[in-house]
């Protein structure tokens, strides 16, 4: 019962994370796509409380968006966000929080050291490949982009990303050695 | 404290039921996205904006997501242009200024716990599967509470950091950050177990 509580407590943590991440301040590239610090949520949900939870989390954080808090950095929020060209980036965090934990839970772990490199591994296929792809898509599908358009557009953002990767891999570390009897993409805390 | 981009200005969207305009911002905006003439496509756009602008002022919470997607629309029909097919820019442009403004109007003119009490009856059938809906609005409490709880526990670390060494925090305060909320985590379960539990 108790891991019941944890959960639920741990999912609407991670979405607050998002929230907070939201508050600062977003740069905005051509497209009418923004680069935003929310994507490092997504990939330290995934590390830190594995691919269930990380994705419950997403999707809650989601859910308060759709219900009009203004959460997405900015100040954006409401239905309307749902239907701009970076739609498929928004309701790609679900999955890519999914695919950072389910990756985070069976790459090495044993060390604070192993656990920051499987996390810089596992935030850059599930926080970066994952979202880019469905970034991508949702490019295709709104604005009518060809693949190669919307994939030589997308490249904008991956120095970011992968400078997330690494940040999302040193917040494991630490709190790897801050917190000893956590582990990182543990199913059950 | 956190706010909802609801206005509180009455219009005549206010007077309808949140379910209804969710019921009718689905029927449009798919249609939106699937018309492809011309000649359907321009008129259920027009009538979706009309829709906004029969709001009256809606201040800068209604006007700031307009007018980004203004920018987008602007920036793909140019782009598209470029490309030699204008139409394509231009029917993009269309659906998304469209979904936008219907996108907006419900927000503005919909009670968060309106909303969110759709949503619950809407997810009722799906507790058969597990999914814990009655929880949805717990969740999105401890959320809310937790987003401006944390912002503040990163403003304190910013200050303790800058105050040690003269410059801003930055992402050095991410970790213990993350630390602090992992731990707020197991006292939270903890209340919340003393006092859920049946």
């Amino acid at each position: 019962m108790t891991s019941n509580y944890r959960s639920l407590s741990l999912i609407s943590l991670f979405a607050a994370l998002m929230g907070v991440l939201g508050l600062i301040p977003k740069i905005d590239l051509p497209l009418g796509v923004p680069i935003t610090l929310q994507t490092l949520g997504v990939m330290l949900a995934g590390c830190l409380i594995g691919s269930r939870r990380g994705f419950q989390a997403m999707a809650l954080f989601l859910l308060a968006v759709a219900l009009g808090l203004p959460l997405l950095s900015g100040g954006r929020g409401g239905i309307g966000v749902f239907f701009a060209p970076s739609v498929g980036y928004l309701l790609a965090w679900p999955l890519g929080a999914f695919m950072t934990g389910w990756l985070m839970e069976r790459l090495p772990r044993a060390t604070p050291r192993q656990s920051a490199f499987s996390a810089a591994a596992a935030s850059a296929i599930g926080g970066l490949l994952v979202v880019h792809a469905c970034g991508v898509a949702g490019l295709v599908a709104v604005a009518k982009l060809s693949w190669t358009q919307a994939a030589l557009g997308t490249l904008a953002f991956v120095p970011g990303d992968l400078i997330k990767c690494a940040l999302c891999a040193v917040v494991v570390h630490t709190v790897a050695r801050g917190l000893p009897g956590w582990e990182p993409g543990r199913k059950q805390a | 404290m956190i706010g909802t981009l609801y206005s509180e200005r009455p219009t005549w969207l206010h007077r309808w039921a949140a379910g209804s305009k969710l019921l009718a911002l689905s029927i449009f905006t798919t249609a939106l996205f699937t018309l492809e003439s011309p000649r359907a496509l321009i008129p259920a756009a027009m009538g979706a904006i009309a829709v906004y602008v029969s709001l009256g002022r809606t201040g800068p919470t209604g006007r700031r997501p307009v007018v980004a997607a203004l920018i987008a629309v602007v920036l793909l029909c140019g782009f598209h242009a470029l490309l030699g097919q204008p139409w394509v820019g231009a029917s993009s442009a269309l659906r998304l200024l469209g979904a936008t403004c219907l996108g907006v109007s419900l927000t503005l003119t919909t009670r968060f716990d309106e909303l969110l009490r759709v949503l619950e009856t809407l997810f009722e059938p799906l507790q058969r599967w597990g999914l814990a809906s009655k929880r949805l609005p717990l969740m999105l409490a401890l959320m809310i509470r937790f987003t401006e709880h944390f912002f503040v526990q990163w403003q304190k670390l910013d200050e303790a950091y800058r105050v040690r060494t003269g410059r801003a925090g930055g992402f050095r305060i991410l970790a213990p950050l993350c630390i602090q909320m992992l731990q707020a985590a197991h006292r939270v379960a903890d209340a919340l177990e003393a006092r859920l539990r049946p």
